[in-house]
């Protein structure tokens, strides 16, 4: 047996152990965006272990791509459809959780039973020896990719070809009209009987300035204008207490 | 770490790395300070002004002052804040800001207190990726600050920003690939020792061009500064927090700052090494003096931020993440592909320069001629706007549509009339008003 | 500046031999797919479909043309990632005339009024007016092509992948272009949608297995290689359980595409909610090319451990086809019962697999190409059986269809009887070359089982054929559709080969039995 450094062995613990936590803290929370900040605790920490494995390569890119990108875009995803959703808890398979719990611990053991017998008299010949035939861990990956591999290494671009065109195809919201620039959406606006310019803003006073109060238009009557469209569809609109602006006009000596 | 290329590193006794460590931490801050007050000085310049002048010499101490006061101010933590993952937020942006500096060379080797040690915390064979991939655990902290303020305008700011770093991480990561090709390596102390006969930014100029824009979307500077565009999103990713973790934010984004300009002077500008003329004397690049040269690079940089800030106003989101996806990226592609191109034929067809230099006069022709073509094309599918905007502006001018005088839309003439010559009923109807 | 250089190591690197002439197939493929997706992006929308017709079946056409030349070749290529040997030559070949099947039912135009048998815009939500708009205006998905092309490219590599890492790479490339073309049906969009997200998340998780298997594998040989492998299990045959966890995690996710029980669950789902031509294409070429591999797995890899798998596969193969066989005389939709017909046929297969001889690859090749033409115009006809509300699958609409239209009910009728495996069509021949070389294997019980559940089988196929030709038509029975000279062919030659296969199947015995050994 090689050995095995205190150094080294003090990373695996503390790097696996987070790996691990990092995995069932993804199976059991209830919130999607905590399960996928689990997964991105669980990448970073078997980064850690390829670098401990002498191959630094592969641990930057596990972290540049999986933590960073995919994990991201997945965040990303989880954010837009719902800020606070969680799952609902409502099982439409009565007893599969306690089923795919047993199966699931059952699977456990016997892979780590096989692998762990697997591996009991396997002599490993060291770190050093495994990076040393290219002369590190970046030419050996090369080397693979570009001999052995080659074949799989390039068509995964097929892969990804496909990948980006399957998302087009589902994804992308084609027009059927073209798209109005910039200038001709300002010119129908002009054009057009509607408003051209800026609305008038809500009405601020001393005791109001919220979007629900209406500005008052010379005359003393509110004007509609002032409040966005979905507060008057809601009803939110609050109504212009006139004894207030009396009030108010008699305190500033005003006349009315 | 195996090769005996990388000896230098990793042998210092512990005394010493806790120096270097504290070191930097202590550079970071301070360089923070001073681009603080640095930033506000030279945009006050810019804008006729004079900027901080009244907190020490020349008001240096000006950010230092507000330092202490943004950490002694009342924090404010929003009631649907989502505590765990809003406390961490700031404390993994931070973090990841200082920690990219550990692979950054300042240095030749020089002795400290009688030990022989470069002027680097570590290094390694991918010490770029490094860089690269802690930016993208940096991320996390805006993302996750975003959504954990449980509110609207952070949710946004935090999505604009991480959309626009990943997608400028792309192009980012490309421009380093011409540099790996021609160092041979992706560590950064022999990327530096490989421009010791000429500068990558010379030879390698696409790559830093693009690098340079890309370090300023990355940094979420202006002109790309659109997660702050205060128009619309109040403050970004930032809106709810106050006080130290505020400033925990504002410490991470001018680390980050500091962070791509030294890692600009390291891929393209040579790092530590002398410039030009300086490198003529010959202990230009022995012992602290390449410190001052690699602080002088860095603050090139840094005035560029600041001189873009001043200058450019900021960029439509979309018109950002077009230019983004479509221009910077796949620059980048066809660069690193003419880049690989001329060096198999250098180093395996046996290509001399004047060979390439043709072949690359003769590719750059038949890009003209595409690029007219296209032109070509293009104008010939704006003609149906053309016309429409023709139709637009050649309608009569109504001076007093509705009964309201009226100004000329954009095109239109004013029809010019004369006081004295308007009808007698017009003015009589201006004197009855 | 070479770190290498730098260090004083010298490593030589040697550019890999890959003998482009036995891969020239996959190359082509592939480049027309790139091509494809190019015409996809630069050329205007109205002159996209007539170009991508001519660059699928051009290459289809030249792919096949280029195996004909080959026919004689046999190497590992590509520092020993891809084997060109019989088996997959032959396979190759047949995967290659069923895409073109299965391309000429995609190209399908005038059956549905509307246009082809996929989604004007897949991106519109179904029932918007985005939908209505796309659909009136005429627009085509031709994305779709480019996606076939790629799935027909990764079938022929993955017949041919003498790597377990290459044919996961493989595996993908057939899978996901499928995953797609399943979700996007012009009619019943939502069913098509759901089919594909099953599909999709099933087969992700298959591909789970399969990869963990292969980790477990390259952690006990120290290669991906199949024949590496084989040596290992030779050179120290004791220790082998980390090979024996790993080759049944690589055979859960080969198991899943062959759609045997208990890996079969997406089968029905998908081949109902899928475009009829996608399901005939798929239900065709996949099971070749799942089988294909499946066997170089088990034959050159784990040849070593027959006594390991065999017993495996018994209980699998049993399952598959009376579950296939006894699921399928409950359903009453025709591509749901078919779905569980190919199940079953599955498990028929799988006891030619069990056999692990030469007679038994030979007669698992022969099934799988009769198979696949009798299915792939089995599918072909749905496609062309409708009423107003589009295909009708629902065996009640099926009622007296054949007097009503007794050729097409007659051609149907045929394949009903392939399937079942009557004596005069390719079904009988290759399920009796199947069971013969069961039994000289000496598994006589499980043939047994094979009769037994071939007997239950028939029961729905001619219940088929009962109800279209001894029930009067009513008006609840739909009306068959003229369709252009794609179907037709498609049609025309799914069911010559049925019979011929059936009357003269000795050519292409001779054929699978001269292709019967894996290349190691």
């Amino acid at each position: 047996m090689t050995e095995v450094n205190l150094g080294e062995e003090i990373v695996f613990w503390i790097s696996g152990g987070l790996a691990v936590l990092g995995a069932l803290g993804m199976i059991l929370s209830k919130k999607a965006v905590h399960s996928a900040l689990w997964v991105a605790l669980t990448m970073i920490n078997l980064a850690i272990l390829y670098i401990a494995n002498s191959a630094p390569f592969l641990g930057m890119v596990q972290v540049i791509v999986y933590t960073g990108a995919v994990m991201m875009l997945f965040l990303f995803v989880l954010m837009v459809v719902g800020v606070d959703s969680s799952d609902s808890l409502i099982e439409t398979l009565k007893g599969q959780r306690l089923v795919s719990i047993v199966l699931a611990i059952g699977l456990a053991i016997l892979l780590i039973a096989g692998v762990g017998a697997g591996l009991t008299d396997v002599v490993p010949v060291g770190l050093e020896e495994a990076n040393g035939v290219d002369g590190g861990n970046v030419e050996g990956i090369a080397r693979l990719l570009f001999t052995d591999y080659l074949i799989a290494f390039e068509v995964t671009s097929a892969l990804l070809i496909t990948a980006a065109l399957g998302a087009m195809v589902l994804a992308h919201r084609e027009r059927w009209l073209p798209r109005a620039s910039q200038a001709e959406l300002s010119r129908s606006r002009f054009l057009g009987a509607g408003h051209p310019g800026n609305l008038p803003s809500s009405g601020t006073y001393a005791r109001h300035n919220a979007v629900d109060t209406p500005a008052l238009l010379p005359d003393g009557s509110p004007s509609e204008l002032s409040i966005p469209g979905p507060l008057v569809a809601r009803g939110d609109v609050r109504p212009i207490d006139h004894h207030d602006v009396d009030q108010i006009e008699s305190l500033g000596g005003g006349t009315k | 770490m195996t090769g005996s290329q990388f000896g230098v590193f990793g042998i210092d006794p512990w005394w010493l790395v806790l120096l270097k460590v504290l070191a930097i931490f202590v550079m970071l801050v301070l360089l923070t300070l001073f681009t603080i007050w640095w930033e506000r000085r030279v945009v006050s310049r810019m804008q006729n002004r004079i900027g901080p002048n009244r907190v020490g010499p020349f008001g240096l101490l000006q950010s230092l002052m507000d330092g202490f006061k943004l950490a002694l101010k009342e924090e404010i933590i929003p009631k649907a804040a989502h505590v765990g993952v809003y406390w961490i937020a700031p404390v993994i942006s931070a973090t990841a800001a200082f920690l990219a500096f550990a692979v950054i060379p300042f240095g030749p080797t020089v002795s400290i207190f009688g030990v022989e040690t470069p002027l680097q915390l570590t290094d390694f064979p991918v010490s770029v990726l490094y860089v690269l991939a802690i930016a993208s655990i940096g991320i996390y902290g805006i993302v996750l600050a975003g959504w954990s303020s449980g509110s609207t305008y952070p949710l946004l700011g935090g999505l604009r920003s991480s959309a626009q770093m990943i997608s400028y991480e792309i192009a980012m990561g490309m421009s380093f690939v011409a540099v790996f090709l021609y160092a041979g390596s992706m560590a950064t102390s022999e990327i530096v020792s490989a421009q010791e006969p000429i500068w990558f930014a010379v030879i390698l100029l696409p790559s830093f061009l693009i690098y340079v824009t890309s370090m300023v979307g990355e940094t979420n500077r202006a002109p790309f500064d659109l997660p702050e565009a205060e128009g619309e999103l109040v403050g970004g990713f930032h809106t709810e927090y106050s006080s130290l973790k505020f400033a925990m934010f504002f410490l991470a984004e001018y680390i980050n700052m500091v962070t791509v300009s030294a890692l600009a002077t390291t891929l393209f500008l040579g790092g530590w090494l002398a410039p030009w003329p300086l490198s003529l004397w010959e202990s230009a690049n022995t012992g602290w003096w390449p410190l001052l040269w690699w602080l002088a690079k860095v603050q090139i940089f840094i005035f560029i931020f600041i001189w873009l800030r001043a200058t450019l106003p900021r960029l439509r989101y979309d018109q950002f993440m077009k230019f983004g996806w479509k221009v910077l990226i796949p620059a980048s592609i066809i660069w690193i592909m003419i880049v690989a191109a001329a060096r198999v034929l250098r180093n395996d067809i046996d290509f001399s320069n004047r060979e390439l230099l043709i072949i690359g006069a003769v590719v750059i022709a038949v890009l003209l001629v595409g690029s007219w073509l296209a032109q070509v094309v293009i104008d010939r599918r704006d003609t149906a706007r053309k016309l429409a905007l023709a139709e637009f502006e050649n309608r009569t001018y109504d001076p007093i549509a509705g009964g309201f005088p009226v100004p000329p839309m954009p095109g239109q003439q004013a029809v010019l009339t004369s006081r004295r010559t308007a009808s007698p009923v017009v003015q009589q109807e201006a004197i009855d008003g | 500046m070479n770190i290498l250089a730098a260090v004083g190591i010298e490593v030589p690197f040697t550019l890999p031999i890959v003998d482009y002439n036995a891969i020239a197939p996959l190359l082509i493929l592939l480049g027309a797919g790139v091509v494809s997706v190019l015409v996809e992006a630069m050329l205007p929308r109205g002159s996209r479909r007539f170009i991508q017709l001519f660059i699928v079946f051009g290459a289809l056409v030249a792919a096949l043309a280029w195996i004909f030349t080959i026919t004689g070749v046999r190497v590992i290529t590509a520092e020993g990632a891809i084997a060109i040997d019989g088996p997959a030559l032959v396979m190759q070949g047949a995967i290659l005339v069923l895409a073109i099947l299965g391309a000429l039912l995609m190209a399908e135009r005038s059956i549905d009024p509307s246009g082809d048998a996929f989604a004007a815009r897949a991106s519109a939500l179904p029932g918007s007016e985005d939908e209505k708009q796309f659909t009136a205006r005429g627009y085509l998905q031709t994305e779709v092509w480019p996606l076939f092309l790629f799935a027909v490219s990764g079938m022929v590599l993955f017949v041919s992948a003498n790597d377990l890492l290459l044919m996961f790479v493989a595996l993908e490339v057939m899978s996901l272009p499928l995953y797609l073309l399943a979700g996007m049906a012009r009619r019943r969009r939502l069913l098509s949608q759901e089919a594909a997200l099953k599909y999709f998340l099933l087969g992700a998780f298959s591909s789970a297995f399969f990869i963990y298997g292969v980790a477990l594998v390259y952690g006990y040989a120290a290669s991906t290689q199949l024949p590496a492998i084989a040596s290992v299990l030779t050179a120290k045959p004791g220790q082998t359980s980390l090979a024996l966890i790993g080759m049944a995690l690589i055979l859960v996710g080969l198991l899943f595409k062959v759609a045997a029980v208990p890996f079969h669950q997406w089968t029905p789902d998908v081949y109902q909610g899928a475009p009829t031509a996608v399901t005939g294409f798929m239900a065709a070429t996949v099971k070749i090319a799942a089988f294909g591999a499946l066997m170089r797995v088990l034959y050159v890899a784990f040849g070593g451990m027959r006594w390991d798998w065999v017993p495996m596969m018994w209980i699998i193969a049993i399952l598959t086809m009376l579950v296939g066989s006894i699921i399928a005389i409950s359903q009453s939709d025709i591509k749901r019962m078919l779905a569980y017909s190919s199940i079953a046929q599955a498990g028929f297969i799988l006891v030619g697999v069990i056999a692990a001889s030469p007679a038994g690859l030979a007669g698992a090749l022969f099934y799988l190409i009769a198979y696949g033409f009798t299915t792939i115009g089995a599918f072909a006809v749905i496609s062309m059986v409708r009423d107003e509300s589009g295909e009708a699958t629902n065996l009640s609409k099926w009622a007296g269809l054949g007097r009503k239209s007794p050729f097409v009910g007659s051609v149907f009728a045929l394949f009903m009887l392939a399937l079942a495996g009557i004596p005069l069509t390719s079904g009988f021949i290759g399920k009796f070359s199947v069971f013969a070389a069961a039994i000289a294997s000496g598994d006589t019980w499980l043939v047994i089982v094979a009769v037994v559940a071939s007997i239950i089988a028939a029961f729905f196929y001619v219940r088929v054929i009962v109800v279209m030709f001894f029930t009067e038509p009513g008006p609840q029975t739909a009306s068959v559709e003229v369709p252009s000279v794609f179907t037709t062919i498609a049609l025309a030659a799914g069911a010559t080969v049925t019979l011929v296969l059936g009357i003269l199947p000795q050519p292409v015995l001779e054929l699978v039995s001269n292709a019967d050994l894996f290349i190691r």
